[in-house]
């Protein structure tokens, strides 16, 4: 089976300026990573390299097996869309919503291959039953709602295609304890089958005993690996 | 009857620029493209349907087709030209400004070369008659050119609001970065936007035949007004677009009422200077409330 994706002396960064030095890193299928580290140390670096949103100088990126990006830059985000289409679902830190289209319309634009965008209703009802409250939010433009809801929104709409690898960052930054819980507890119920997700997340508590693996980020590197059960903040 | 008559001239004008100025409008908010090429545009659409009218049929909706599809032609080839190549490089803003003007300019100079200076003129799509309304001669081409730029308004705002493709290019206008993120190209939504928005300068410039002359250059003046009638609704707004060109319609028509045909670009520009020192952000602002968060 191949790894969902690999990593190999990926070295990236914003023009000059290099943060991530030579990480290298494995997720196979069915699993459930945690990088957690503190502000500025490269986690959403990682992030947006991996989706091609920030230009890297060095490494490769495997996607179930196909290389995606090059190390050439060619303008960050130029290739986004193509990346995402070969199986990523990103669900971005500061949710990246489109203020005018409503909670449905956000939905739908999440389903962009074809499969996703036949079924699209089912899979919406199924993005419902998660976030129970956008039910009744399903025609309010998107710029109305509040932090929590927007959220929710990011993240459904993530879950609107069948990805092979979502990268998830921060989902509790910026929200009531309890709402970034139950944001949480809804990406941690997901039924991954053969895909694997990718949490970027300050909160170590969040993580803790939940996700199979927890990897700590520091200055651009990845920290040891701990397995979750341990705890990684003893 | 004096008002009547104005108001008629005002729509009929608005009608035709509001086409050109959302056309701008919608170009700029999904592309960041300020695009200047719609004087080529509008040209070259005027020719399609000319040579169409004389080599295959006169036939008014086939004449109609073949500018609406020239436009369209027109526009893709701006993308392709233009905004494709330059679209990631740094300050792209200006180059695509200077490079669609570009175009414009080469393009109206090859139909110089190509067709000559001699105006040419389009038959009568909409035929020889008239309603009289409370006191005022409609004529056919008036409700004709205002009948048929509202039925493609619809059609525009119908096909961005239902289906799927104007769902990508609403999420564009809103979002860009966003939109990469769900799968969305900017190139391929370029070329769709541009079809799109030269489609509907095609027809407008189909419908102002009626009116005028086709020329080489003949788009460079609704060309300028479509821009800066764009800019004063908001650009980026479809509704604020409207409301300009209603407005400095009613301005062209009371000014070549009551002072005179060549004090109309003086007039309409010093309402458009005015609004913009009123409204930086042009009339949408109060409108968009999506905009404002």
């Amino acid at each position: 089976m191949t790894d969902v994706l690999r990593i190999d002396g990926l070295s990236a960064g914003y023009g000059p300026l290099r943060v991530i030095h030579d990480l290298d890193l494995v997720i196979r299928p069915g699993e459930r990573l945690g990088i957690v580290g503190l502000n500025g140390h490269g986690k959403t670096t990682l992030l947006y390299a991996i989706a091609g949103l920030t230009g890297w100088q060095r490494g490769s990126i495997l996607l179930n097996g196909v290389q995606i990006g090059r190390t050439r830059s060619q303008g960050p985000g130029r290739y986004t869309h193509q990346i995402v289409r070969k199986g990523l679902a990103i669900m971005p830190q500061g949710d990246e919503i489109f203020t005018g289209l409503t909670v449905e319309e956000h939905l739908d634009s999440g389903a962009f291959t074809r499969e996703a965008w036949r079924d699209r209703k089912a899979r919406k009802e199924r993005v419902l039953d998660l976030f129970e409250p956008l039910r009744k939010l399903m025609k309010t433009p998107v710029g109305r709602l509040s932090g929590g809801e927007r959220r929710m929104v990011s993240i459904g709409r993530g879950l609107m295609t069948d990805a092979k690898l979502y990268l998830v960052d921060e989902p509790s930054l910026g929200l009531a304890p309890k709402i970034g819980q139950s944001v949480m507890e809804a990406l941690l119920a997901l039924d991954l089958k053969e895909s694997a997700m990718f949490i970027a997340e300050q909160n170590v508590a969040l993580l803790e005993g939940r996700v199979d693996r927890v990897i700590g980020m520091h200055a651009g590197k990845l920290k040891g690996e701990a397995s979750a059960t341990l705890g990684v903040g003893s | 009857m004096d008002i009547t008559f104005v108001i008629i001239n005002a729509i009929v004008v608005a009608s035709i620029y509001g086409l050109l100025a959302v056309a701008v409008s919608i170009t700029w908010s999904s592309l960041g493209l300020i695009n200047l090429g719609y004087g080529f545009v509008f040209s070259f659409a005027g020719y399609c349907a000319y040579v169409v009218a004389e080599n295959v049929s006169e036939f008014p909706a086939v004449v109609a087709a073949a500018g609406i599809l020239g436009g369209a032609l027109a526009g893709v080839m701006i993308c392709l030209l233009v905004f494709i190549p330059l679209h990631d490089k740094p300050n792209f803003t200006t180059r695509g400004m200077i490079g669609t003007l570009a175009i414009s300019l080469i393009g109206s100079q090859a139909l110089l070369m190509y067709f000559g200076p001699r105006a040419k003129s389009l038959p009568e799509i909409f035929g020889f008659w008239s309603v009289k309304i409370f006191g005022t001669v409609l004529t056919s081409d008036k409700i004709g050119i205002v009948v048929c730029s509202i039925i493609m308004l619809i059609v525009v705002v119908m096909w961005m609001r239902g289906s799927r493709r104007g769902l990508e290019i609403r999420a564009m206008m809103m979002n860009p970065h966003a939109a990469s993120i769900v799968g969305i190209g900017i190139r391929s939504t370029g070329i769709y936007v541009m079809a799109m928005t030269g489609a509907m300068a095609g027809l407008a410039a189909v419908l102002l035949s009626q009116t005028y002359y086709i020329a080489p250059f003949s788009g460079l003046t609704p060309l300028i007004k479509g821009v800066s009638i764009a800019l004063c609704g908001g650009l980026g707004s479809v509704s604020g677009a409207v409301i300009a060109a209603v407005i400095l319609g009613l301005t062209e028509a009371i000014t070549s009422r009551y002072l005179g045909g060549q004090y109309v670009l003086i007039t309409q520009f010093l309402v458009i200077i005015t609004i913009l020192i009123v409204r930086p952000r042009g009339i949408a602002g109060l409108l968009d409330k999506a905009r404002e968060q």
